[in-house]
């Protein structure tokens, strides 16, 4: 019987939902190797063969501390640091797996969609829609620079290996007025850290002290693509994509210009939107956000988020998410593939189903 | 009413965003929007300027069959006063003989917010189209008003953040016999909101809107203050519809309104948006039973607990 092995964090409830999604297949509950291990070297055993999962980190504040160093967990700052680290051990995950495993996601796809800017320029060449990206941006001076050139007033500002919304800056500026609302809020020390409501800053030398604070792990800044309202809310979607097809989709809801479910954004009506596309228009956006996922062949699995512009006409991805599949209680879209499964117990079916299907395939 | 979603229905009439794609149905009246797709990326190094996006929107249909005209985003700057918009319309009035209704500034919050959001003076504007019947203007503290005399106009709707005291005045101090619906967005003192209720006098008392059935003083940063005004105030006999939604109101502007003229003959009184208590929530709804469209949030909006203590902030400021 094939078998599952999970990187991840064991106590995380992402692993926690996989397991169970494995139980209800009647699997076997999967291994788990704990990304602790990889990242502090103590990993000695070869990774069993069979299918392997790489998981998020997730919030275990050892790992965290492991990947970002000693420190506030909440705090924004540690991007540069945190990448560095954690490519390095998917790279010794790479030695240290033989040849009877088969990679459910690429480590090469996970590193590039962990960096924005890298992760948007594969988008770009690929023809995907993007938002236009702006820089290289280094600081508040150089961000207003290159916001000039592109006689652009309004932008996300985001760090360029940050995950759920951590740090990322909506910014509109013109002239000396500006209005920033962000996750990034400062603490006792200076520092700053994420806060579950989002700030406002309206003065311009908070916004400066902000980018100029967020600049040195890396940022990356794109147009700001006016997104599309529903029952009074600003949403964007959130499209898993498995195997290529899309599978599920949230819509991510907000009074804010940032959605993510973590500040503050709720899940709204997908009926509600889909009544506000036409059925073509619908096809579309999953349309585009296959294109994205096919920009990642070697990830079973990715999720994809997508911008519906205020005209409700062009769809844009803001971003690729490696790990964009904790959506506790969602179902497939019905019709769908995955209709009524959540998704992991999808992912493991394509998994099983990928395995047994004829070699080359 | 949302500053977060584009008008998809606009007096009734379904909104058709010129250049989109659709459509109206053969014989189907329709609200047309015309405005530039700001942040295009596809067009980014070519940004339609709102004047070529109008020029070819006349060209393309019949304007003498054009009742419904809503206006969207006519600059890629957030901070570009409307000015130019408003003399283009100005100048095409010839060309748009039948135009009923209009809306200036459907943009929404992602797009601007409604602070950023500049127009100019619309008094001439409204001069050069005299049968016009419904005008809505979103955006900051302006426009620019003085009073005007119609006997067409039959709606008047200012959604503003901090709507400017001298639009309010000038309103007040217009000529217009027909006017059925008034409503002001009154805003916060932060963002040019500096109408106090005196301003409001002309309107509240109703000597110069014999026609008015729905009156909206809302979003207010003074709602309680403005519910006191209204709990005396004239007008509000000949009211269907009130609305005292999306401000600042607690239980003592709930009060005033509860001891003050009876409020029964209203088929419609919203004061969604609010900072009221729960018994007095119950209060409103046992006394006002009658009222067949009481909109009231069973609970009252979050505090913000800023630096400077708790504040009652309003549904659309900045």
């Amino acid at each position: 019987m094939t078998e599952f092995t999970v990187i991840g964090s064991p106590d995380d409830r992402r692993v926690a939902g996989f397991a169970d999604a494995c139980r209800g297949e009647g699997l076997p509950p999967p291994s788990v190797v704990p990304w602790a291990s990889l990242l502090d070297g103590t990993v000695t055993t070869s990774i069993p063969p069979g299918l392997l999962r790489i998981e998020s980190p997730g919030g275990d504040p050892d790992t965290d501390a492991l990947l970002r160093g000693p420190g506030e967990p909440t705090r924004v700052s540690g991007g540069a640091r945190w990448y560095a680290a954690f490519t390095s051990a998917l790279d010794r995950l790479r030695a240290a797996v033989g040849p009877g495993t088969t990679w459910l996601s690429d480590p090469g796809d996970i590193a590039v969609m962990f960096d924005k800017r890298r992760c948007h320029a594969r988008l770009l060449a690929a023809g995907v829609p993007v938002p236009a990206a702006l820089g290289p941006v280094t600081g508040y001076a150089s961000l207003r620079a290159a916001m000039a050139a592109a006689d652009c007033g309004r932008v996300f500002v985001k760090p360029a290996h940050g995950s759920s919304g951590s740090g990322v800056v909506a910014l509109a500026a013109h002239g000396s007025r500006v209005r920033a609302v962000t996750s990034a809020v400062r603490d006792s020390s200076g520092g700053y850290v994420n806060s579950l409501r989002a700030a406002v800053y309206e003065r311009e030398d908070e916004v400066a002290a902000l980018v100029d604070a967020l600049a040195p792990d890396g940022l990356h800044v794109e147009r700001w693509i006016p997104k599309a309202g529903v029952e009074g809310r600003t949403f964007d979607l959130r499209v898993v994509v498995i195997g290529g097809t899309p599978t599920h989709a949230v819509v991510r809801a907000s009074q804010l210009p940032i959605t993510n479910l973590q500040m503050g954004g709720q899940r709204g009506s997908l009926d509600a939107v889909r009544d506000k596309l036409s059925a073509a228009r619908w096809a579309q956006a999953l349309d585009v956000c296959a294109q994205a996922a096919a920009c990642f062949p070697g990830s079973l699995m990715v999720g994809v988020d997508l911008l519906v512009d205020a005209g409700l006409r062009q769809f844009f991805v803001g971003e690729v998410n490696a790990f964009g599949d904790l959506l506790p209680r969602l179902t497939g879209l019905p019709g769908g593939l995955a209709e009524g499964l959540d998704t992991y117990t999808a992912q493991v079916r394509a998994a099983i189903a990928r395995e047994a299907a004829p070699c080359g395939t | 009413m949302t500053v977060r979603e584009h008008l998809d229905r606009y007096d009734g009439l379904r909104v058709i965003d010129f250049g989109g794609g659709d459509q109206p149905e053969p014989g189907e009246r329709v609200a047309w929007r015309v405005g530039i797709d700001r942040d295009s990326w596809r067009r980014q190094r070519n940004p339609v300027r709102f004047g070529h996006a109008f020029g070819q929107f006349l060209d393309a249909v019949d304007p003498a069959a054009v009742t419904h005209l809503v206006i969207g985003a006519w600059d890629t700057d957030d901070f570009v006063i409307s000015t130019p918009v408003l003399r283009l319309l100005q100048h095409t009035a010839p060309r748009l003989p039948n135009l009923k209704a209009l809306f200036l500034g459907d943009i929404i919050s992602e797009e601007s917010e409604i602070s950023w959001l500049r127009h100019g003076d619309i008094t001439p504007l409204l001069q050069a189209y005299p049968g016009l019947e419904r005008l809505d203007v979103r955006g900051g503290s302006g426009p620019g008003l003085s009073p005007i005399s119609s006997t067409e106009l039959k709606v008047l709707r200012f959604e503003s953040g901090g709507l400017s005291a001298s639009v309010v005045r000038a309103v007040g101090a217009s000529d217009l016999p027909n006017l059925q619906t008034l409503e002001l967005w009154l805003g916060e003192r932060e963002y040019g909101g500096d109408t106090t209720v005196a301003d409001l006098a002309p309107v509240l008392s109703g000597e110069r809107l014999p026609a008015l059935t729905r009156l909206g003083l809302m979003d207010s940063e003074i709602q309680d203050e403005i519910c006191t005004a209204v709990a005396i105030a004239p007008v509000v006999a000949r009211l269907s519809e009130l609305a005292l939604s999306m401000g600042a109101l607690t239980d003592d502007g709930a009060e005033a309104l509860l001891s003050g003229q009876p409020l029964t003959h209203l088929v419609e009184l919203d004061l969604r948006h609010h900072f009221m208590t729960e018994p007095m929530v119950a209060r409103l709804r046992e006394s006002l039973a009658p009222v067949t469209m009481l909109l009231i949030d069973d609970a009252q909006e979050e505090l913000d607990e800023e630096e400077y203590g708790i504040r009652l902030f309003i549904e659309v400021a900045e």
